[in-house]
């Protein structure tokens, strides 16, 4: 590949991944004047949603880097020539999606140091582990799916022009397995989202468990938890808008 | 002898698709092996190139036995392999497509991979077409192009799988062209193929095979004017009604 191909690929992700970030600051911003100026019980209250609303993101966002690799591994894990690897990642992916999340976390937060005191974690890194590691099963399914839609042809054309399996792996079937698993990872960073609520079980006080406190101390459950309904759908629709322009920079065809 | 199969065996299970192939190419020579569908042409090719296992026979490259699964990679660079569907990296431009594996197999510079992809794409006929993406390319500009990529390794043999049968008919010629070129500047073919006429004009040695065998192996005025045996008399009767 050209080096000025490369260049301008990295600049494109550079400047997505800082127009992501900024995005979603100014969206919080904007989403917390919103919310200063309604009527109670929100207004009064909205730096408790921002609050968790704000946890809940950071959850996704760490979460989700943990499941990217996770899923990397496991894809690739999946397809290996070697059957040790081949069944752990079997095992991985039958154990995670074989098990309620909610049990995951629960697990990670008290099983986990009860059998390794030293791994003790707060709620936030237990609920970021539990639902990264479940994620990345997921990931791993989708880019195992990724890579053999990539067609039979491909790998042929690059080993016999003498590529190695990693080099045609790296050359040839990820560039092309990329384009096709953005869409359902993004998926799943959406279904992230949602999941991160199920840390509130374990008293992280995200945005669920804020709407939650709230609705119960001031007896007003429905412009409460449609308040907190309307944050979720605005930043899952956000993270749609975002696959939008991703889809967009990563044209070839 | 550059290439030599000796005794090559294949099974998909228990079907036998190839039954104890004997070929041998000297430096230089055109071979055209044709026949009806299903007979293994292709399956010989691919198993030349490792891309199929065989369970029986020999493969020798200079003379060197080809070891199955290794040192396949360095076989591999001095075999270049055209296919019937292109297989062009629809990711890369097209001057990308030719400069990949001599950049990342030979660690050639860049400079140099990229004069010679250049060379190799005016002498295919396509240079203009360097920057674009293989899609936008017809399918005989995309043949051309599959044929000058394996050219980048400077391979010592090339083989061709059906490099025209998924060609529009008026797409046919200009990739023939191109391969009667290579013929003629002296590089060591294998093509199998349905082009009768190309096989006549070109090749030195044609080898027509059936189920399996090579029924026939001779010089191609000898075997298009007087074949030797019933099922190629056949098979021609039926090519020339086409």
């Amino acid at each position: 590949m050209s080096r000025n191909l490369v260049a301008a690929k990295l600049s494109k992700a550079c400047v997505f991944l800082l127009g992501t970030a900024v995005g979603f600051t100014l969206l919080s911003l904007g989403v917390g004047e919103l919310l200063s100026i309604l009527p109670e019980p929100i207004g009064s209250r909205a730096d408790l949603f921002i609050e968790g609303a704000r946890t809940s993101l950071y959850i996704t966002l760490y979460s989700a880097i943990i499941g990217l690799i996770v899923g990397v591994v496991m894809g690739l894990s999946s397809g290996s020539s070697n059957r040790f690897v081949r069944g752990f990642a079997w095992i991985y992916v039958w154990l995670i999606r074989g098990t309620p999340v909610l049990v995951q976390i629960l697990f990670v937060y008290y099983a986990v140091p009860a059998l390794f005191p030293s791994l003790q974690l707060n709620e936030f890194w237990a609920a970021v582990f539990a639902l990264g590691l479940n994620v990345g099963a997921y990931n791993g399914e989708v880019i195992r799916a990724g890579i053999e839609a990539v067609p039979k042809g491909q790998t042929e054309a690059a080993r016999s022009l003498g590529l190695s399996k990693a080099k045609t792996m790296r050359w040839v079937v990820l560039p092309q397995a990329i384009r096709i698993v953005v869409p359902p990872l993004v998926n799943n960073i959406v279904a992230l989202l949602k999941d991160s609520s199920l840390a509130s079980a374990i008293g992280l006080l995200e945005l669920t468990l804020a709407g939650n406190r709230i609705s119960s101390e001031t007896f007003l459950p429905v412009p409460v938890l449609s308040t907190v309904a309307l944050l979720y759908l605005i930043y899952t629709s956000a993270i749609t808008v975002v696959t939008h322009y991703l889809k967009k920079i990563m044209r070839w065809a | 002898m550059l290439l030599e199969v000796k005794n090559l065996d294949k099974f998909y299970g228990s079907f036998q698709a190839l039954k104890g192939i004997n070929l041998s190419v000297k430096a230089g020579e055109v071979i055209c092996v044709i026949g009806p569908s299903g007979s293994g042409k292709s399956s010989l090719i691919r198993s030349i190139n490792q891309l199929e296992p065989y369970q029986g026979g020999e493969i020798y490259l200079h003379g060197d036995l080809i070891h199955p699964n290794r040192e396949v990679d360095k076989l591999r660079q001095e075999i270049g392999m055209v296919f019937q569907s292109f297989n062009l990296f629809p990711h890369l431009t097209v001057l990308d497509n030719l400069m990949l594996a001599p950049t990342q197999v030979k660690r050639v510079s860049r400079e140099a991979a990229l004069a010679k992809s250049l060379a190799l794409l005016k002498r295919v006929g396509i240079e203009s077409q360097k920057d674009k993406y293989p899609h936008s390319l017809s399918g005989g500009q995309q043949q051309r192009v599959a044929i000058a990529r394996a050219l980048a390794m400077e391979p010592k043999v090339m083989l061709f799988d059906e490099p025209t049968s998924a060609l529009d008919p008026e797409m046919i010629s200009e990739v023939l062209n191109v391969m009667k070129d290579l013929a003629r500047s002296g590089m060591t073919m294998v093509v199998v193929t349905h082009e009768m006429g190309f096989a006549k004009e070109v090749a030195d040695r044609v080898l027509f095979m059936v189920d399996g065998e090579v029924v026939e192996d001779s010089m191609p005025e000898s075997f298009f004017s007087n074949p030797k045996t019933e099922r190629a008399k056949l098979f021609l009767s039926q090519m020339l009604q086409r």
